[in-house]
C-alpha cells in the first residue's frame, strides 16, 4: 500500500568511546563489571570535586567529526544541562550545547542504487549517565556507566524511510566501528538510537507533529518502530484527530511504541558554560594527529579488494568481518592474490574460527604462512581437499606448511614421470572407459580422474593428471 | 607560656631548638579555643586527631617555617574523615573520604588541622548568620558580626587563638570578615589555589585564601597553598616564587590608584577619613596616589548576584539526598526525596538564592541576564586590569562600614550583598585583593583597607601591605587592647 503522507525523520545517535578512562575522571571506562567498582568521588558527585578533562576523547571525537565530514571547531567549551534525575550524580551533564565539536557534515548511503546523503547537523561530546535498574520499590544505580564519554550525532530531519533510517544507521555503525571510536555495540547500550518521526502530506507543507521514539534496543527495530510511528500518525491524521508533541518508547514485546509522556512547553536545562573547564583549543597539530590516524574505513577497503580482484559480493562479506579485513590489508604491500586469499578466508578459515570461537589473531597464522599457503594453493601443491585434512594444523601450531605437509604424508605428486606412470597404470586397467571415451562420452574421463586420485590418495596434482590424462587417451 | 602569642620565627626556633612541640602548640590553641567558645568560631574541633597528629611529629625534623602548626580550616574545604557541613543542615554529618587539594598541601608541611570553622551556609552570606550552627562572634564586640562567609576564620584570628586559617573567597568572603575582625586576609589571584576539594558555590568566583593575624605570616601560608594541580583545569601554572620577599622594602616610586568609585559616599565617612590618613602615610613614604575612575564598577553588585546564583543553582544540585547528606526518611517518590531532602536540608538564604539562579538561567532568561552579565564582567576585567598599564596597585577601603550589630535586621536580602561591593570586584576580573587593618572606629570597631594587584601579583600587595602595617603600628589584638562594651 502506498502511503499517501511523507514522513519525515531524524535520528539522534548516543555511541561511547572507547577510552581507558572516563571522561571528566581517571576511572576506568568498562562494561560488565561488579556494580559501582568503576567509581570515585568524582564520579558520584561528591562536593568539592571537580572535572578533569581526557584528551583521549577530543581526539576520538575530531576522529569521529572527520569520519563523519563535519566541520571541526576549533574554539570549544562545555555547557552544563540542569536536570534532575537520580541518573544523574551532579543533576547536571557536562555536554556542548553552544559549541559541539563538529557540524554540518554528512554520511553517504546507498538507497536502491541511488546515493544520498544524509546530513549531520551537528555531533557534541557530552558525559554518560549512571545506569538505574527498578526492583520493586526499590532502585538500584550503578555509577560504573556514570562518565563514560559520548558523542551524540545529531541528523538534520532528512531521512524520509524507515529503510534510509536503517541504512544510516548500518553505515554509522560501520563507520565508527572502522573509525576505532566505538565498539557500537547496542545489545550492550554503547550505541543508542532516538528518532523523530513526522508526517505531512506535500513537500510544500510545513513539518507535522513530531514525535520522539527513545532506547531503540536494536537497528531493525528503529525500522520498525518508524514503521509502526508513520502508521499511528497516518491513522490519527485520517481520523482528523489532533495528537501533541510527546516522547514514546519501543517496545520489543509488543513490536510497537508506547507512550511515555507529552512534552511540556519545550524542556528548559537552563544550559551554561561549565565553569569548571576551561576553553578547549584545537591545534592544527592536534587535528592532524588524530585524522591520521584513522584507520582505513570500508568504502575505501571496498574499493581496494574489488581492485585486487575480489567480487564486489566478498568485499563486503570481509569488510562485515573487521578482523579478517584487518588481517587481510596487513598484505597490501604484496602480490597475495586477494581472490585466493579472499575465497580462503571467507571459507575454511572463517569456518574453524567460528567453530572455534577465535579470530584470526589467534592462530598461528603468520603473515609469511599465509603467503605461503595461498602460493602452494595456486600452484596446486596443496589441493584444498589436502588443506582440509590439514587445516587445523596450520592454525593451530608453529610449523611451517611443508613440516605439516610431511608429517602427514601429504606428498604432491608433481614429478611428471611418476604421475605418466600411475596414468598409463589406471588406463590400462580401465578398458571399458577408454572405449567410452572415445566414443564420445565425457563422463568417462571423470570416472579416470576418479581412478588415479584414488591410487594417489588425492594428492595428485589435478590440473596436471588432467593434462597428462588427455594426451595419453588421445594418443 | 603562652607560645602562639609569639612571632612565628620565635615559635619556630623553640621547635628546633626542642624546647616546645607541637603537642603544647595544638594544646595551646585547644585551650584558647575553649576560652573563646562563646565567639562560635568552631564548628567541628579535630581535637583526637590533631593531638595525635602533633604527637607523631615530635621526633621529626624542623623543616618548614609551619612545620606542626596549629591551622583552622573553613567548613567548606573537604577534610578527609573530618565532618565537613559547609554550615548546612544537610551536610550537618558528612564525613569526606578524601582531601581537598590544600588539605594535603597543609599536610605536606606538617600543619596540624585543629578544627573546622563556622561560615554562611555554603558560603552564602556576609555576616555568618546564615550558618546552621549558629553565627560567630566579633573579638572586639561580642554583639556584633564577625562578617562572612568566613567568619568563623577570621574571628579565631582576631580572638588569637592561633595563627592560621583558611577562608574562601567567591565576593569577598575572606577580606571583609578580615576588615570587621581587624586581621590580613589574602584572595589570591583566580586559579592561583586548587579548588580541588572546596565545595562550590560559585566556580568562577571561588578561591581559597589565608587568613592571619600579620602579613608575613599571611604570605608564609600562600607560599604553603599555591600551585598548579591535575585535579582542578582552572588552576595555573606558575613558577615557584618565595610571596614574602618584597616585605620590608620602602615605597618608594610605588604607583598607586583609587577609584572615585571607591570612596565615594556609599562609604562611611569614619571609613573614609582612615583611608585617607593612610594615603597621606604612603605618600609622604614617596609613593603617588592618584583618583581615577574605573567603568562599570557600580555593577558590580547586580553582576555578582547573576553569576554568582546562577552557578550556585546548579552547584547546589548535586544535595539531593541519594548519594551523601541529609535524606529525607521514606518519601513517597522520587520528586518527594527531592523536595522535602532539600526543603529541609537547606536554609533560607541558600534555598532565595538557589531560585533566583534558577530563574536567572531559565529559558531566554540565561541570554538576557547571564550571558550578560558574563560579558560586562569580562569588560569590568578589561577595565580593571587597563589600571595597571600605569599603576602598580588599585587601593580603598575593604567595607562600607565596620562590623555591625548580631541582631541587624536580615530582612533586606539585597543589603548583604551591599556589604561587599567595594570586594567584589576583585573576584569579577579574578585579580589578587588582600585586607589590612588601618585603625578604628569611634567604638573600637577595626577599619580595613583593600588593596587589589594585577593577576599573580601578590608579592606586590604584600610589599604594600607589610609598608602599612608597620607605618599604621596597631595594636590588633582584641584580648590586649580590652573589649569595647559600647
Amino acid at each position: 500500500m502506498m502511503s499517501k503522507y511523507i514522513p519525515t525523520v531524524g535520528i539522534e545517535v548516543h555511541v561511547e568511546l572507547k577510552t581507558n578512562t572516563k571522561i571528566f575522571s581517571s576511572s576506568k571506562n568498562g562494561y560488565g563489571e561488579t556494580a559501582n567498582s568503576l567509581t570515585n568521588v568524582v564520579d558520584l558527585g561528591y562536593p568539592g570535586t571537580l572535572p578533569t578533562l581526557n584528551e583521549e576523547v577530543i581526539n576520538l571525537a575530531i576522529k569521529a567529526a572527520t569520519i563523519l565530514n563535519c566541520k571541526i571547531r576549533r574554539q570549544m567549551h562545555f555547557d552544563r544541562k540542569n536536570y534532575f534525575y537520580p541518573d544523574n550524580p551532579k543533576n547536571y551533564q557536562i555536554t556542548q550545547s553552544r559549541t559541539p565539536i563538529g557540524y554540518d557534515g554528512y554520511v553517504e548511503i546507498e538507497v536502491q542504487g541511488e546515493m544520498k546523503k544524509i546530513f549531520i547537523e551537528e555531533m557534541h561530546i557530552e558525559e554518560d549517565t549512571c545506569k538505574s535498574a527498578h526492583r520493586g520499590s526499590v532502585s538500584l544505580l550503578d555509577f560504573n556507566r556514570a562518565g563514560v564519554p559520548l558523542i551524540e550525532i545529531v541528523t538534520k530531519a532528512c531521512i524520509t524511510s524507515s529503510e534510509e533510517a536503517k541504512l544510516y544507521l548500518e553505515k554509522l555503525k560501520q563507520l565508527l566501528f572502522y573509525g576505532d571510536i566505538s565498539d557500537c555495540k547496542m545489545e550492550e547500550g554503547s550505541m543508542r538510537c532516538d528518532a523523530n518521526v513526522s508526517i505531512r502530506k506535500n513537500e510544500e507543507d510545513p513539518l507535522g507533529v513530531k514525535c520522539e521514539i527513545k532506547n531503540i534496543g536494536s537497528i531493525s527495530n528503529v525500522a520498525v518502530a518508524i514503521e509502526k510511528e508513520i502508521e499511528r500518525q497516518e491513522k490519527l491524521v485520517n481520523n482528523n484527530e489532533t495528537f501533541q508533541e510527546q516522547t514514546r518508547r519501543f517496545d520489543d514485546k509488543i513490536s510497537d511504541t508506547v507512550l511515555m509522556r507529552v512534552k511540556e512547553t519545550g524542556n528548559d536545562y537552563r544550559y551554561f558554560p561549565e565553569p569548571d573547564i576551561p576553553y578547549v583549543e584545537l591545534t592544527d597539530q592536534m587535528i592532524e594527529s588524530a585524522i591520521s590516524s584513522i584507520p582505513m574505513l570500508p568504502d575505501e577497503r571496498r574499493q581496494l579488494y574489488i581492485t585486487r580482484g575480489v567480487t564486489e559480493i566478498n568485499a563486503n562479506k570481509l569488510i562485515a568481518n573487521r578482523g579478517l579485513s584487518d588481517y587481510l590489508n596487513e598484505f597490501i604491500d604484496t602480490n597475495l592474490n586477494f581472490k585466493e586469499a579472499v575465497n580462503l578466508l571467507l571459507g575454511d578459515i572463517s569456518g574453524y574460527l567460528n567453530k572455534n570461537e577465535k579470530t584470526i589473531y589467534d592462530t598461528t597464522l603468520t603473515k609469511e604462512k599465509f603467503l605461503d599457503l595461498i602460493k602452494k594453493m595456486e600452484e596446486n601443491i596443496l589441493t584444498s581437499k589436502n588443506l582440509k585434512d590439514i587445516l587445523n594444523k596450520i592454525l593451530e601450531s608453529d610449523d611451517s606448511i611443508d613440516n605439516i605437509m610431511k608429517k602427514c604424508n601429504i606428498s604432491n605428486i608433481t614429478d611428471t614421470k611418476m604421475l605418466e606412470d600411475i596414468v598409463l597404470k589406471v588406463i590400462s586397467e580401465n578398458e571399458e572407459s577408454v572405449q567410452d571415451y572415445k566414443s564420445g562420452k565425457d563422463r568417462a574421463i571423470k570416472y579416470l580422474m576418479g581412478q588415479i586420485m584414488k591410487e594417489t590418495r588425492g594428492s595428485a596434482n589435478p590440473q596436471m593428471v588432467n593434462q597428462i590424462l588427455i594426451r595419453e587417451l588421445n594418443k | 607560656m603562652k607560645y602562639l602569642n609569639l612571632e612565628i620565627k620565635k615559635i619556630n626556633r623553640l621547635l628546633k631548638e626542642g624546647k616546645i612541640t607541637p603537642v603544647d602548640l595544638v594544646n595551646e590553641a585547644f585551650e584558647n579555643i575553649e576560652n573563646n567558645k562563646e565567639l562560635n568560631a568552631y564548628i567541628t574541633l579535630n581535637k583526637e586527631e590533631a593531638l595525635k597528629q602533633a604527637e607523631c611529629l615530635i621526633n621529626k625534623e624542623v623543616d618548614n617555617i609551619l612545620f606542626g602548626l596549629p591551622i583552622a580550616v573553613k567548613d567548606n574545604i573537604i577534610t578527609k574523615g573530618l565532618r565537613t557541613t559547609c554550615a548546612s543542615h544537610i551536610l550537618d554529618e558528612f564525613i569526606p573520604i578524601y582531601n581537598a587539594t590544600v588539605v594535603e598541601k597543609l599536610r605536606a608541611k606538617n600543619m596540624i588541622i585543629i578544627g573546622k570553622t563556622n561560615m554562611d551556609e555554603f558560603a552564602m552570606g556576609s555576616s555568618s548568620r546564615t550558618s546552621y550552627f549558629g553565627s560567630p562572634r566579633n573579638p572586639w564586640n561580642k554583639k556584633k558580626i564577625s562578617g562572612g562567609s568566613s567568619g568563623g576564620s577570621a574571628t579565631t584570628i582576631a580572638a588569637r587563638d592561633l595563627l592560621f586559617a583558611l577562608g574562601s573567597d567567591t565576593g569577598g568572603s575572606i577580606r571583609q570578615p578580615a576588615s570587621y575582625t581587624g586581621i590580613v586576609g589574602m584572595k589570591p589571584t583566580y586559579g592561583r589555589v586548587s579548588r580541588f576539594g572546596l565545595v562550590a558555590y560559585a566556580s568562577s568566583l571561588d578561591q581559597i585564601g589565608p587568613m592571619t593575624r600579620n602579613v608575613y605570616e599571611n604570605a608564609l601560608l600562600l607560599n604553603a597553598i599555591v600551585g598548579e594541580d591535575e585535579k582542578d583545569l582552572t588552576s595555573v601554572n606558575k613558577r615557584e616564587e618565595d610571596f614574602t620577599r618584597l616585605i620590608g622594602q620602602n615605597i618608594h616610586n610605588m604607583k598607586i590608584a583609587i577609584p572615585n568609585f571607591f570612596m565615594s559616599d556609599i562609604v562611611e565617612e569614619e571609613i573614609r577619613k582612615k583611608v585617607e590618613e593612610t594615603i597621606k602615610i604612603l605618600e609622604n613614604n614617596g609613593a603617588t596616589v592618584d583618583y581615577i575612575d574605573v567603568k562599570y564598577l557600580e555593577n558590580t553588585v547586580t553582576l555578582y548576584q547573576i553569576i554568582a546564583m546562577g552557578e550556585a543553582s546548579s552547584n547546589l544540585a548535586r544535595f539531593d539526598g541519594i548519594r551523601y547528606g541529609y535524606s529525607k526518611e521514606n518519601p513517597e517518590n522520587i520528586e518527594q526525596l527531592y523536595y522535602k531532602t532539600r526543603a529541609e536540608g537547606f536554609g533560607e538564604e541558600v534555598k532565595r538564592r538557589i531560585m533566583i539562579g534558577s530563574y536567572l538561567l531559565s529559558g531566554e532568561n540565561a541570554k538576557v541576564y547571564y550571558n550578560k552579565a558574563l560579558s560586562i564582567r569580562d569588560d569590568m576585567r578589561k577595565e580593571l586590569i587597563k589600571v595597571f598599564q600605569d599603576y602598580d596597585l588599585i587601593i580603598g577601603p575593604t567595607t562600607t562600614t565596620t562590623a555591625y550589630d548580631l541582631d541587624d535586621s536580615m530582612d533586606d536580602p539585597s543589603k548583604s550583598f551591599m556589604d561587599d561591593v567595594l570586594v567584589i570586584p576583585a573576584n569579577m576580573a579574578g585579580l589578587p585583593g588582600l585586607n589590612i587593618p588601618i585603625g578604628f572606629d569611634h567604638s573600637h570597631m577595626p577599619i580595613g583597607l583593600h588593596i587589589i594587584g594585577n593577576s599573580f601579583e601578590e608579592a606586590k600587595i604584600y610589599h604594600l601591605a607589610s609598608f602599612i602595617e608597620k607605618a599604621v603600628g596597631l595594636e590588633l589584638n582584641p584580648n590586649l587592647g580590652g573589649e569595647n562594651d559600647e
